[in-house]
């Protein structure tokens, strides 16, 4: 009988321990508040909502991309609308939640005077909110998703249920099979590394991230020596170290985002004198300088910082860099992250479309349908921070670039190498 | 223990009943470097990959991890032993003990490996002995807060205020601390040490000989003292140890006492060995540690460190074998198989003894 106990117990504590971990967000109450005047002259209230992660480890993330949004809305005015955020954070204690993301999704739906979504930042919180949104028919607009599944293929049909052909999830930042694409020229042709150790962190974004590298590695000619997975709460990375060690391959590539552990996996490197064997990974590990508190430059320590390389699925070289970075620390007194300008352009995008659609529609259901609709059409094109952005019919960026990086021991934070365009220059 | 043996007496006559344990453990340990060796190396061909040092390598690192599994495990089996209480605190316990001895290295300003070895003993005496005590301390405080006052209640009672109180630990730990990864120092120096055939690093040998140790001297004190020994007649039976003029009350806590210190001293090690604790350690600790404990079989410290072993020596060989992401899946697996075919855990219950 005392293992029926134990095991009631067991259930008990995950039962709590799933209800206690709990929203730290305030989803907006006033649901009300963006009333339809209807009058001419009278300016209307509407919302944007952010959802990204906000706090903990994550906050390297979600923190700078946000900032994006405010800025965007800070600088351009659409006539007859009085624009404030809706924000909502789907970090739990300190990790990005899917959960969290759907019920943060579902907040915003019933919010009237939300008209469009910036955000998520994860591909797997993208996966719980797609049903949500689509069900909604609320624009959301990632600035950083890159899985494949969530727009292509029958994956992305399942995925909005609802209206398998409405799309009403757009992302700036191109697919991973690009990006895996890029993690594969820098092992390949930047590394030079014929032969690589491939990791993912099991989890949505990781492994697709990892896919992608093999898939593209295997055509510039290198040789998959090992694929292997680790859960994403691993602590003990020595195991694979020590198999590392037999393997001795040209380079590491890492399919995951910091949190789940690669930080700590290339620190267990360096401490058994491994951290010579490159590592490259994609925007999963692009979160901030060795300074910035969680980052994986920051975990990784010195040794393991030495030969790391990281990409970002959006345009490093975007139009005006000094003047978007200018306003940029100008307001928040910081550098932009990673996916601030990709943030700022999904805000752009959503207040062209508002201007484009406004003129005669005070109804906020009215509203929402026609931003929708206006962005996802794949005949429009936005003037954006990043360039000209428009949608094809899956709801994917028409830009295919993808920014590489590299460990510079110097400034010890991320220096931009170049960029490719996988549409103009394809891997073949 | 002693119970559990008994039996095999009369079959094996040839054998001394107290050459039986020795056996096991060394047929284990060979048994478990050969899987290792076997699975090392299984992707890359033959003549490129030294089997035998990976092999070595790997059983290191089981060996490292599962001492620091069982050294969490024995608090959960000691304190189940005694009060029948499910600690669920008891990794909160662990990984506040990290962040005591991070606290400690880093306010003294070191961040890196100490070269000095009298200072680096000095350092790590200090650090163990302030974050065992520490949370010794906080171990008693919590028994006497949280569960003795529902020391009569319905079993389930103390259990959720044994949840409640790890939440409180961890979000103490979430805002008034760090909401994420902190790096802790590492101390000890990293060279690798060739005794022999074996070539082991410094801090691997550190910790593996630490967490023997502390197991011999939790089992000298609880098999040796008669402090141990009203521990044990609590845990058989607390009414008649009281009338037999043991103090309940302090017996306990003594109980919550050393449990915690060696989950204390098994948060230093996290710092010493990862470099990195964060206020998450504890959920996956704890439950990797009281997995370990089931295990081995609740209630019985011997099963706990044996079941903290088992555990670490799973998780390595998944990842040996190519396997890592199904580790967490192994350990469980291995749970239910044991639970199933062995009911009590593979020691079977040692100090509570009642159905």
């Amino acid at each position: 009988m005392k293992y029926a106990r134990v095991g009631a117990a067991l259930t008990v504590f995950a039962v709590v321990a799933s209800a206690c971990s709990g929203s730290t967000a305030s989803p907006s109450a006033a649901a009300a508040s963006g009333g339809a005047s209807g009058g001419t002259g009278a300016t209307i209230n509407v919302k944007v909502g952010i959802e990204l992660p906000m706090t903990g480890g994550e906050a390297p993330n979600g923190v700078p991309t946000a900032n994006g949004v405010a800025l965007a809305l800070s600088q351009i005015q659409v006539p007859g609308f009085n624009i404030t955020i809706n924000q909502q954070d789907d970090a739990v204690n300190g990790k990005h939640s899917a959960d969290q993301g759907a019920k943060n999704m579902s907040a915003l739906a019933n919010d009237p005077s939300v008209l469009f979504v910036v955000g998520p930042y994860n591909s797997n919180v993208a996966q719980a909110e797609i049903p949500v949104s689509n069900a909604a028919g609320l624009m959301q607009c990632s600035p950083a998703n890159t899985a494949v599944g969530l727009t292509k293929g029958d994956a992305a049909k399942a995925l909005r249920k609802t209206y398998p052909d409405k799309i009403a999830y757009v992302r700036v930042a191109t697919t991973d099979d690009n990006q895996g694409a890029g993690t594969a020229d820098i092992a390949y042709n930047i590394a030079n590394a014929k032969t690589a150790y491939v990791l993912d962190d099991t989890q949505t974004y990781g492994k697709g991230l990892a896919d992608g590298f093999e898939a593209a590695y295997k055509v510039f000619g290198g040789t998959v020596a090992k694929r292997d997975g680790v859960p994403d709460s691993t602590t003990d990375f020595n195991s694979y170290v020590t198999t590392l060690k037999s393997l001795n391959p040209g380079i590491i590539m890492y399919g995951g985002v910091t949190t789940s552990g690669i930080g700590l996996f290339r620190k267990q490197m360096a401490q058994q004198g491994l951290a010579t064997i490159p590592l490259v990974g994609g925007d999963g590990i692009s979160d901030g300088s060795a300074a910035t508190p969680s980052s994986y430059l920051n975990i990784a320590g010195p040794d393991g910082d030495a030969n790391s390389y990281s990409t970002v699925a959006a345009i490093h070289d975007i139009p005006d860099p000094a003047k978007f970075s200018n306003d940029y620390k100008a307001k928040f007194n910081s550098d932009p992250g990673a996916y601030s300008a990709p943030g700022y352009a999904c805000t752009q995008i959503f207040l062209e479309a508002l201007k484009a659609v406004s003129p005669g529609v005070t109804d906020l259901g009215k509203l929402r349908e026609a931003v929708r609709a206006y962005v996802a059409d794949p005949t429009h094109t936005f003037d954006t921070v990043l360039g000209k952005v428009g949608f094809d019919a899956n709801g994917d960026t028409t830009q295919h670039t993808i920014s590489y990086y590299q460990f510079d021991p110097t400034t010890k934070d991320w220096k931009f190498l170049k960029q490719r365009d996988f549409t103009a220059d394809p891997v073949k | 223990m002693t119970t559990a043996v008994q039996g095999s007496r009369s079959r094996l006559p040839v054998l001394d009943r107290r050459w039986l344990t020795p056996i096991g453990v060394v047929l284990a340990l060979v048994g478990a470097f050969l899987l290792m060796y076997l699975g090392s190396c299984s992707t890359v061909g033959a003549g490129t990959c030294d089997r035998f040092s990976q092999g070595e390598d790997q059983f290191i690192n089981a060996l490292t991890v599962g001492g620091m599994y069982a050294l969490i495990a024995l608090g959960y089996t000691m304190v189940y032993g005694i009060i029948e209480l499910i600690n669920f605190a008891h990794g909160e316990v662990f990984m506040c003990g990290s962040f005591v001895s991070w606290g400690l290295l880093t306010n003294l300003g070191f961040t890196g490996p100490i070269s000095d070895p009298l200072l680096l003993a000095g350092v790590l005496v200090l650090a163990f002995l302030v974050s065992m005590v520490v949370m010794g301390v906080v171990g008693v405080v919590i028994e006497r807060l949280a569960y003795r006052p529902l020391r009569n209640a319905p079993r389930l009672t103390p259990l959720i205020t044994a949840i409640g109180v790890s939440f409180i630990l961890q979000n103490i730990i979430f805002v008034g601390i760090s909401n994420s990864f902190v790096n802790s120092p590492q101390i000890i120096p990293n060279p690798l040490l060739e005794l022999g055939a074996i070539h082991i690093r410094l801090i691997n040998l550190f910790v593996i000989v630490l967490t023997l140790g502390l197991m011999t001297a939790l089992h000298l004190f609880i098999n040796r003292t008669s402090l141990g020994r009203a521990m044990r007649s609590t845990a058989i039976d607390r009414d008649a140890a009281q009338i037999m003029g043991v103090n309940i009350n302090s017996t306990i806590a003594l109980t919550f006492f050393i449990g915690s210190a060696l989950a204390g001293a098994a948060g230093v090690v996290q710092g010493l060995y990862f470099g990195v604790t964060q206020f998450q350690i504890g959920f996956q600790g704890g439950l990797k540690a009281f997995t370990a404990a089931v295990l081995g079989g609740i209630g019985n410290t011997t099963g706990a460190a044996v079941g903290g072993f088992i555990i670490g020596f799973i998780e390595v060989l998944a990842s040996t074998y190519g396997y890592g992401r199904w580790s967490e899946a192994a350990v469980f697996t291995t749970l239910v198989l044991v639970l199933v075919f062995r009911p009590t855990g593979i020691l079977g219950q040692q100090l509570a003894d009642r159905a």
